[in-house]
This record gives C-alpha cells, structure tokens and sequence, in this order.
C-alpha cells in the first residue's frame, strides 16, 4: 500500500467521511460518555481498537465468508473484540471501566464499526483494511475529545480532572447533563460543517 | 445448495468457537485480577467507613495487609458485618453493614459504619450506582460523605425511625440533616431511605451482637 493511498483513507477518515459530524454515527455514545475526557479517551481508544481490529478480520476472513452469513460473522467478530476490551479494562482500569458502565458493551452495537467492515474491509485487501478502521477510529475519537473538552471545563471547571478554572468558576451543570452533550454535539457538528472546507460534491451524491 | 448451506453452518460454528475459545482464555488470564480488583475496592471502602486509616492506600498489599490485621468478618442472618479492632486490638471500634436501595436510574448499594456503642455514625460510602455524573454521582464525593461522619445516633430505638433527613442546601439546622445535592434530589431522597433503612435494620441486630461480645470480654 502507498503512503499516498494511506493518507487518502486517513482524510476521509478523519475529516471527508468523518464517522461522528459527517455521517452521524456512534452519536449514542458520543453523547453519553463525554463529560470526561479521561473517559472520553479510553472510550475512543477501545473504538480505535476494536474498529482496526474488526476490519482486519473481517479482512482476513472475507474471500471464505459465504455472503449470506457475513452480518452474523461481523456481529460475532465485533463482539468479540469488544468483550476482550471490556475485560482488559475490568483488569487494568477497573475505576474507568466503572464510569464508562455499560457503554463499552454497547461499542458492539455502534454503527461505525459495522459500517467500516460492510463499507470497506469486507471487499478490501488486510493493511487497507487496518488503516481505515484505525483512521475512522480516530475519527470518532477526535470529535467525541473536541465535545469532551468542552464539557468537562465548563461543567466541572477541569481538563483530564485537573482543575483549570478558579473556584469561584460556577459550573455549567446543564453541560454535564445529556442536554449538554445534545448541544456540544450540534455546535461542533454546525461549525464543522459551515466553517469547514466542503468536500467536493461527488458525482454519487447521496443526498 | 445443500452443499453451501452446511458449509455455512459448519463455518459458522467453527468461527464461534474459535472467537468465544479466544474471549474464555483472556477471561481465564484476567479472572484473577479483576476479582481481586473487586475485592479491594470493598476492602477499601470497608476500611474508610470504618475510619481505619490506611498508609499510602493506593498501594493494594497494604490495603489487604490493614483489612486482615484490623477487620473481622461476622455473618448475621447471612449478611455480612465488618467489625474493625481498636488500636490495641482489645476492643472493637466500629461495626460496618452493606446498604442498598433504588436510585434515580438504577440501583445504589453502600457501606455504612456505626461506632462500637452505636451511638455515632463513622462513615458512610458508595460501592456502585449508575446516577447522573456530576449531579446524583457526587454522592460518592467526600464532602457529600462526610456529612454523615460522627453524626449522633439516638438511643432510644424507634420502629422505621428517620435517622437522617436531607434537605436543601443551606437549610440545614440541625445535626442529623444532611444536605441535598442540588440538582439531584431524586438521589439525595434515595440515600435518605437507605441510610435510613439499614439503620433500622441493622441497628437491633447489632446491639444483640455487642451485648453477647461484652459478655464475652469481661
């Protein structure tokens, strides 16, 4: 694979097909678990790997898989992954895998990682396959990390539960709150898509 | 056809286990660590409740080294109760209970300890609940905790009686008003209850227990 081919997929990763404020995926728990950026990190960085991961066994598996049954292979695959990130979490970061609760659980369900696997990895070659999950990955991550910010200095008055602000600092509890994650999410998905560089239509347009 | 569709099957049943045989053996790696992560957070918490104080808690061995040395466990009516000894080991100092009740999005379960003559309140903690990060979550913070740290508790042994009361924050009066977080009442009600309803419980139960322990230490 070139590296002009990789720097393509980590574009659209990134920024043209950004999972989160271009195609709205994974807004379950973009919006649930981002009023920490602690946990809004370890969040996306289970997301990187389970996606990469996904991808590349999907990848691995996609000239065997009979079609018919490739859904069911994915969910099984996806799950997997997800459960082992779920238990390494419970062994090594017992008190983040407490605060993320049943949403590492949920990454099972969230659409970007199926989306990746149905989208690129089921028809594409392994290394590809990798570098798109992990960019879509980072995709997710990177715009959950930008809402995270945000709330957890306003509604706490602390980056990565250091302190910032003063005490006298009246804390933004609506941002704490889902309300907040609702507004963070639509601003950040407004600016991205007014002030931003428009992709170039494409001929396919699909509305 | 038929062909396909066994392959299907076969190939599916094969992939499972492969995937669940690789899910059971990080299972298997990790058992050991995360029970005994679960076990020290409570041995944790029993020891705050408690008011044992722990050298640099953040090292585990000496957290289990503490709990061993200065933590009994009793079963009563097949609940557990933790006594911690005194300094000198001669006496008890305190008696703590598990509590549980519901909370505003899912259930809330705690650990409480009373003083060895059950007329103070050491230490209340939360084990796990699912309430509002920032709003009802703060009932795990200290200042919240602490309000109940060496709270009177009165003698005479009422059926249901109302040990504790939350208010409104800056409406607190007296000593066994706690304040509400606000912006969580839901929350602050449902630790209300529970405190409440364990002491209720607990209470009786542990009088018995320190009567036939004073008859045993002359």
């Amino acid at each position: 694979m070139a590296g002009k081919g990789a720097r393509k997929l980590f574009i659209k990763g990134l920024w043209e097909d950004n999972p989160v404020f271009r195609q709205i995926l994974g807004i379950c728990s973009a919006l649930a678990v981002t009023n920490l950026l602690e946990n809004t990190l370890i969040m996306g960085l289970s997301l990187i790997f389970v996606t990469s991961l996904s991808n590349v066994t999907v990848s691995i598996l996609r000239q065997v898989t009979p079609s018919r049954i490739r859904m069911m292979v994915q969910t099984l695959i996806i799950a997997s992954y997800v459960i082992i990130v779920d238990i390494l979490l419970k062994a090594y970061l017992p008190d983040i895998s407490e605060a993320l609760g049943p949403y590492v659980g949920l990454i099972i369900t969230n659409c970007i990682i199926m989306g990746r696997c149905e989208a690129f990895a089921r028809s594409n070659p392994v290394w590809p396959s990798f570098l798109d999950g992990l960019a879509s990955g980072l995709g997710y991550a990177l715009v959950l990390l930008t809402v995270a910010f945000f709330r957890e200095l306003l509604g706490f008055g602390s980056v990565f539960n250091i302190p910032v602000l003063p005490a006298e600092w009246t804390r933004w509890t609506i941002m704490v709150m889902p309300p907040g994650a609702f507004f963070m999410l639509g601003i950040v998905i407004w600016l991205v898509r007014s002030l931003g560089p428009k992709p170039a239509p494409k001929a396919d347009a699909r509305g | 056809m038929i062909g396909k569709r066994a392959f299907s099957v076969a190939y599916m049943l094969l992939l499972t286990l492969g995937f669940t045989s690789a899910v059971t053996l990080v299972y298997g790696v990790n058992e050991e660590r995360i029970e005994r992560n679960a076990r020290l957070k409570l041995q944790k918490i029993v020891l705050d409740v408690l008011n044992v104080p722990v050298p640099f808690p953040s090292q585990p061995l000496n957290v289990i080294e503490v709990f061993e040395d200065r933590v009994r466990i009793h079963i009563l009516n097949g609940q557990p109760i933790y006594m911690a000894l005194s300094e000198d080991r001669r006496d008890i100092q305190g008696y703590a209970f598990r509590m549980s009740g519901a909370g505003v999005w899912g259930p809330i379960h705690g650990m409480m300890a009373v003083s060895r003559d059950l007329d103070r309140v050491l230490g209340v903690a939360f084990l796990d609940h699912s309430e509002t990060p920032g709003l009802g979550g703060r009932i795990s913070e200290e200042g919240f905790r602490n309000q109940f740290k060496g709270q009177p508790l009165p003698p005479a042994r009422i059926k249901d009686a109302t040990y504790f009361r939350v208010h409104p924050q800056a409406t607190v009066r007296s000593p066994n008003e706690i304040d509400a977080i606000t912006g969580a009442t839901g929350t602050s009600n449902a630790v209300e209850r529970m405190v409440n309803g364990a002491l209720n419980r607990y209470l009786p139960f542990l009088a018995k227990l320190r009567l036939e322990q004073e008859e045993l230490t002359p």
